[in-house]
């Protein structure tokens, strides 16, 4: 655990989910694993103000957002921002399908408990880091996991 | 008298024939090589509303508004006269004006008979509107079930998302370390069902492969429970098997309370050890273990803690009607749950008439 403690240090996280509770229950267990954790928001516009003043290192968008607001397109905002993203989403195949706007995908339902594991290996890959094993149930979109993750200058 | 005989030949013939087309079931239709209507069914004419003995005569695209006029028609019937293709099926709209379109398979064959001067062409026609529109709401409905289906999937997953995030959510804010604990197990117990529609949402027929679904299990139990510095090993072993939800789900809460009570007492002070989950449903009669090499039991079985997980265990095997074997593994400790049929008789489960929890066979 002071491991995760120290590689979490310093990483920013957005949330995008307008489920009030998994998404209270993310945001305490990744802050308690040492992630800085973006106020908790479920708008489109919202999220992309937080992206603009924030930088997070890593957004978890839940593909169905409150009204008309659509978290693949979101996704794909994000991206143009630099931001990757997380599908985390009860709808696999609409995950699958958008897999060029996040880098990977994790199916409802999870654990908060997980999905810290989840975060510590994304930024991992992001930081060129192979070290953590691919948690189980993560489905990695490779083409823009690559893209994503910054070349050595 | 030769010559009379023969034209009396002739007639009696061509009015066979006419007669056979006039009577026809299905709508049907003689043209010549020019497409003039030689004869109509009664059932063209009741179908299409057209006058049989006026359509005598006419040329086919002329019938009735000028409906028939179909291009491809045309065509195919040319190409058909011609010798040189068969219509076998041919799918066309009829279009008639303020009577909304109905969808026609037509059949048009060139008589091979006697007169090779005189070309002769059978159209035979089916309207197939109906059974068409059957179909497509036969097609419909099952898309709708399928999309129903998987509404009904998406929103079960969501809740179970709720409450494993709820119980988490208690544990954090609760003071007291035993309530966190308790907590934290109902959360684990969620997530063990929760793991299940994680499985069947990829499987699509109900079936549970067990030795992914119990991979599964540990790994997010592993996830929680084992932190940075233990070393246990967690992994699941056996020739598997597939069963159907309900009976998966049984199996893993009992996955759940075994392997979250190794955890919690084969490997005290930092002890390494190994877990295993083992299990073998091929045949009817079945075997579930979980065994450690940590500590052991207590030689005392006064010591030995019955807290809600040995009862959970307990109800879920005799709901299996299965036995609960606690052993020693030297080291360490072996829970077996097994379901033999023949060594069930007379227990008082079967004298209740229920019936045993059957093992579908590995594909």
């Amino acid at each position: 655990m002071d491991t995760s403690r120290a590689s979490a240090k310093g990483k920013t996280i957005l949330i995008v989910e307008d489920d009030i509770l998994p998404a209270m229950a993310l945001r305490d267990e990744l802050d308690g694993a040492g992630y800085h954790v973006l106020d908790l928001t479920g708008r489109h516009h919202e999220a992309i103000r937080a992206a603009q003043d924030h930088k997070p290192d890593l957004a978890l968008v839940n593909i169905e957002l409150h009204g008309h607001d659509d978290g693949i397109a979101l996704a794909v905002e994000l991206k143009e921002l630099g931001i990757p993203s997380l599908f985390i989403s009860g709808q696999t195949t609409r995950a699958r399908s958008a897999q060029t706007a996040a880098i990977a995908s994790l199916p409802k339902p999870y654990s908060p408990i997980e999905m810290v594991n989840v975060v510590a290996y994304l930024l991992g890959r992001l930081n060129k880091d192979q070290s953590l094993s691919c948690p189980a149930g993560l489905e990695i979109f490779g083409p823009a996991l690559d893209e994503a993750t910054p070349q050595l200058a | 008298m030769a010559a009379r005989t023969s034209t009396h030949t002739e007639e009696a013939a061509l009015s066979l024939t006419l007669a056979v087309v006039a009577s026809s079931p299905g709508p049907l239709l003689l043209l010549d090589g020019e497409f003039n209507i030689v004869a109509a069914s009664a059932s063209f004419s009741r179908a299409f509303e057209v006058d049989a003995k006026a359509a005598i005569g006419q040329q086919l695209s002329s019938l009735g508004a000028g409906e028939w006029a179909i291009p491809q028609l045309r065509s195919l019937l040319a190409a058909t006269i011609s010798g040189g293709a068969e219509i076998e099926a041919y799918e066309v709209d009829l279009k008639r004006t303020g009577q909304g379109t109905r969808r026609l398979v037509v059949h048009a064959q060139k008589l091979d008979y006697l007169d090779l001067e005189n070309r002769r062409l059978l159209m035979a026609v089916s309207d197939v509107t109906d059974t068409r529109a059957d179909a497509k709401i036969k097609d419909d409905a099952l898309r709708q079930n399928l999309v129903l289906l998987q509404e009904v999937r998406h929103r079960v997953a969501n809740s179970l998302q709720i409450i494993a995030s709820v119980l988490l959510q208690n544990a954090r804010k609760t003071q007291s370390e035993e309530t966190r604990g308790h907590l934290r197990d109902a959360h684990h117990r969620v997530m063990s069902v929760a793991a299940l529609e994680r499985q069947l949402a990829g499987s699509g027929d109900g079936a549970v492969p067990l030795t992914a679904y119990f991979g599964s299990l540990c790994d997010s139990i592993a996830a929680s429970m084992i932190g940075d510095a233990k070393q246990i090993s967690l992994s699941v072993a056996g020739p598997g098997g597939v069963v159907d939800a309900r009976v998966a789900v049984s199996l893993g809460l009992i996955v759940t309370e075994l392997v979250i009570n190794a955890l919690k007492h084969a490997f005290p002070e930092g002890r390494p050890g190994t877990i295993v989950v083992a299990c073998d449903f091929r045949h009817a009669n079945w075997s579930l273990s979980v065994s450690d090499d940590g500590v052991g039991m207590p030689k005392d079985p006064a010591l030995i803690h019955t807290g809600l997980g040995t009862s959970i265990v307990e109800a879920l095997a005799r709901q299996l009607l299965a036995t609960v074997e606690i052993g020693r593994a030297h080291p360490g400790t072996r829970v077996v749950i097994a379901h033999t049929p023949i060594a069930l008789v007379k227990t008082d489960v079967e004298r209740e008439g229920k019936t045993p929890a059957i093992a579908r066979p590995a594909a």
